[in-house]
C-alpha cells in the first residue's frame, strides 16, 4: 500500500494538489490554441487527477529499484521506460477522452487537434513522471533514516536493559544463599534475630530493586542500602567485619548512579575482610569539595591470599556505569596501599533540584 | 545395634554457619563433635591432632579454601564439603568428598549426608571403599580447571606454608617426595616431581634434568660445564645439573 494512502488528509491535499495543477493545465491549453477556458478545464482536470493517480505507481518502481541499488544505469533505464509507459497512457486516455469530449460538446474540433492535445500531454508527462520519482525517492530515504533512528533508539533502550539485567545478576545469588543459611542457623538459637535478619533481607532486596530501576539517586538513598547489606553480613562475619563511616553530610543529596557503591563494598567484603582470619575494617567515606564528590570504599587484603576470578569484574562493572552516567567528568581509581585495597570515586556534585525532587515522590 | 559413634569436626569461617551445624548435629545420636575450626590452618592442625571421622568442611575460607586443606592432609577423615556455592560439587567428588551440602541445608539433609557417611565408613572398614585419590588428584583438583597452580602448600608439622609459585627457585626429586626450596628455605611436600610439574605453569618452570624442575627467572646463565655437560647457575649462586632434552627445553623457552 502507498504510504499516501495512510491517512485521509494526505489524500486529500494530494488530490486538491492535483485539481489546481489541472486548472493551470486548462489555462496552458487555452493558450496553446485558443477555446474556452470552461472546456479545457473539462478537458484537463479529468485527466489531470488520473495521472495524479498513475504517477503514484513511481512507489513500487522505485521500492524495487532503490538507489544504493548496484546499477545506476539499470536503475535510469527502468525509470525512464517506466516514465514513457505512464506517458503513454496518458496519452491514450488524452485521445480517448478528447474523442468523447468533441463528441459531447458539439464543437467542431479536428482530429489532428485532439492529437495535438493528448501529444502536448505525452511529452508533459515523462518529466511529471521522472519528478514523481524522485520525490519517491527522497520519501524512502526520509523513511530508512527515520526507521534506523528508531533502531538506534531501541538498541538504547535494551542496552539499558541488559544493563540493568546485568545489574541484577552482579546481586550475588550467594549472597542470598549464605543470608539463609545464617537466617537457619538464628531460627534455633535467636528467633527474634531471625526475624530481624527476614526483614532487613526483605528491606535490601527491595531498595536494591527499586534503586536499580532508577538513572540516578541521592547519595544518602545508596548508603542506606549499603547499610542494609552490611548489617547482613556482620550477622555472617560477627566480630570479624568492622565498618568505619566518614560521611560528610553535604553529600547526602548529591546525585550518584544506582547501585554504585553496593558493589564496591560487596566487593570489600568478599575479597578482603572474608579472606582475612581475623577480619579487619572496610572505611566508607564521603566529602564533598571545589563541586565534585569523592567517595571512598577501603578495605584489608590477606597478602598472601592469590588474586581470585571475579575480583575485577564488580570494578570493571562500575566503571562502566560511571562512564554512561556522565562519561569523562567521573573518576575511578583503585589501588593497594600497603595491605589495603582503595577504591576511590569522584563524581560532579549534582544535586537535584527541590522541585523536581518533589515532582518525583508525588 | 547403635551405630559406632563418629568423631566429628566442624570447620567453617561463619559463625552462624557453624552454630547451626554444631545444632543439628547435637540432636543426632552417635555423633560427637570433637571441634571447631573458622579458617584453612586451623583446620589442617586439628584434623592432624584429633584424627576425627568426619569433617564438614567449608570451600571458600581465609587462607586456604578446603581444597587446599585436602591436599595437605596425609590421613583424610570422610569430608562432606558445605558450601552456598554449587560450582565446586564436581571438583569435591573428584576427590571422594562423601557429601557436598549446599547452604541453606535442613536436618533432613544433613542426616541423609550422615547415613552416606556411615556406609562409606563401613565399606572401607570392610576393604571395599574407593580408593584414596592419589596427591596428584588432589593437587589437580586444588586449582581451579584450565588454571595453573598460582601457590604451593606445604606442612612442615602442623605448619602450614604457603608458598607463592613467584618465589620458588627450584624443586628437586627425592623419592616420593619433592624438596622445594624457596628464598633459601626448603620442605618436603608428599608428590612427584611429575605431578607438581604438571600442576605449574610450563611458561615459567622448567625441567632442567630428570630430577630438577627450575623457575626460568631464577636462572642467571647456562655454563658448559664438560662436553654435552651444561648447568644452570642460579641467581644465588647454586648449580643445578641441565640434561641434554633439559637444555633442548630451555632454548626453546627461551
Amino acid at each position: 500500500m502507498h504510504p499516501l494512502f495512510a491517512h485521509r488528509k494526505w489524500v486529500a491535499l494530494y488530490l486538491i494538489g492535483w485539481l489546481l495543477g489541472g486548472v493551470l493545465l486548462a489555462l496552458f491549453f487555452t493558450m496553446l490554441r485558443p477555446r474556452p477556458l470552461l472546456h479545457a478545464m473539462e478537458f484537463a482536470i479529468p485527466l489531470n487527477l488520473i495521472f495524479g493517480f498513475v504517477a503514484l505507481s513511481a512507489w513500487w518502481v522505485c521500492r524495487s529499484n532503490p538507489l544504493s541499488g548496484p546499477r545506476p544505469v539499470r536503475i535510469f533505464t527502468t525509470q525512464m521506460l517506466a516514465a514513457l509507459q505512464v506517458s503513454a497512457a496518458w496519452f491514450v486516455a488524452a485521445s480517448l477522452w478528447g474523442v468523447v469530449m468533441a463528441r459531447a460538446v458539439s464543437e467542431t474540433v479536428s482530429r489532428a487537434e485532439i492529437l495535438q492535445d493528448a501529444g502536448t500531454l505525452f511529452v508533459l508527462g515523462m518529466p511529471l513522471y521522472l519528478v514523481s520519482a524522485v520525490v519517491h525517492y527522497l520519501v524512502i530515504g526520509f523513511e530508512a533514516s527515520h526507521a534506523a533512528e528508531r533502531r538506534i533508539l531501541q538498541s538504547d533502550v535494551s542496552a539499558r536493559e541488559a544493563e540493568l539485567r546485568a545489574l541484577r545478576a552482579q546481586l550475588d545469588p550467594h549472597f542470598l544463599f549464605n543470608s539463609l543459611n545464617s537466617i537457619n542457623a538464628l531460627v534455633g538459637s535467636d528467633p527474634e534475630g531471625a526475624r530481624r535478619m527476614c526483614e532487613r533481607l526483605g528491606d535490601f532486596m527491595r531498595r536494591t530493586l527499586a534503586l536499580g530501576a532508577k538513572d540516578e539517586v541521592p547519595l544518602a538513598e545508596e548508603l542506606a542500602l549499603v547499610d542494609r547489606y552490611l548489617e547482613i553480613e556482620q550477622v555472617r562475619f560477627g566480630d570479624r567485619l568492622q565498618i568505619m563511616r566518614e560521611i560528610d553530610p553535604a553529600t547526602a543529596a548529591c546525585m550518584v548512579p544506582p547501585l554504585l557503591l553496593q558493589p564496591l563494598v560487596e566487593n570489600a567484603v568478599k575479597h578482603g575482610v572474608a579472606r582475612r582470619v581475623e577480619g579487619g575494617c572496610i572505611r566508607i567515606a564521603a566529602h564533598r569539595a571545589n563541586g565534585r564528590v569523592g567517595i571512598v570504599v577501603e578495605n584489608p587484603v590477606d597478602p598472601d591470599a592469590p588474586p581470585k576470578r571475579g575480583q575485577g569484574v564488580g570494578l570493571e562493572n562500575v566503571r562502566r556505569r560511571l562512564e554512561a552516567y556522565r562519561g569523562r567528568e567521573t573518576h575511578l581509581e583503585a589501588w593497594l596501599e600497603g595491605t589495603r585495597f582503595r577504591v576511590e570515586v569522584t563524581l560532579p556534585a549534582g544535586e537535584l533540584p527541590p522541585a523536581v525532587e518533589k515532582e518525583k515522590a508525588s | 545395634m547403635t551405630a559406632p559413634l563418629l568423631r566429628a569436626l566442624i570447620v567453617d569461617d561463619e559463625l552462624p554457619a557453624c552454630a547451626l551445624m554444631r545444632e543439628y548435629l547435637g540432636a543426632e545420636p552417635g555423633i560427637e563433635i570433637v571441634g571447631e575450626c573458622a579458617n584453612g590452618f586451623e583446620a589442617v592442625k586439628a584434623i592432624g591432632e584429633l584424627q576425627p571421622d568426619l569433617v564438614f568442611l567449608d570451600v571458600q575460607m581465609p587462607k586456604l579454601d578446603g581444597f587446599e586443606v585436602l591436599d595437605l592432609l596425609d590421613d583424610r577423615p570422610a569430608v562432606v564439603f558445605c558450601t552456598a556455592y554449587d560450582e565446586f560439587a564436581i571438583r569435591a567428588f573428584e576427590v571422594h568428598a562423601v557429601d557436598y551440602l549446599l547452604k541453606p541445608f535442613g536436618r533432613e539433609r544433613l542426616r541423609e549426608a550422615l547415613t552416606r557417611v556411615r556406609e562409606r565408613l563401613a565399606a572401607s572398614e570392610a576393604g571395599s571403599a574407593p580408593a584414596a585419590p592419589s596427591a596428584s588428584e588432589l593437587a589437580t583438583s586444588a586449582r581451579a580447571p584450565g588454571q595453573h597452580l598460582e601457590r604451593v602448600l606445604l606442612r612442615d608439622g602442623s605448619q602450614v606454608h604457603v608458598v607463592p609459585v613467584d618465589k620458588l627457585d627450584y624443586l628437586e626429586a627425592q623419592d616420593d617426595y619433592v624438596e622445594v626450596h624457596s628464598e633459601g628455605r626448603s620442605w618436603l611436600k608428599h608428590q612427584t616431581l611429575a605431578d607438581l610439574e604438571a600442576a605449574l605453569d610450563p611458561s615459567r618452570f622448567v625441567r632442567v634434568h630428570r630430577s630438577f624442575v627450575v623457575n626460568v627467572e631464577r636462572i642467571a646463565r647456562i655454563e658448559l660445564a664438560a662436553k654435552d655437560n651444561r648447568v644452570a647457575i642460579l641467581r644465588d649462586g647454586r648449580e643445578l645439573p641441565v640434561s641434554r632434552a633439559g637444555y633442548a627445553r630451555l632454548k626453546e623457552l627461551l
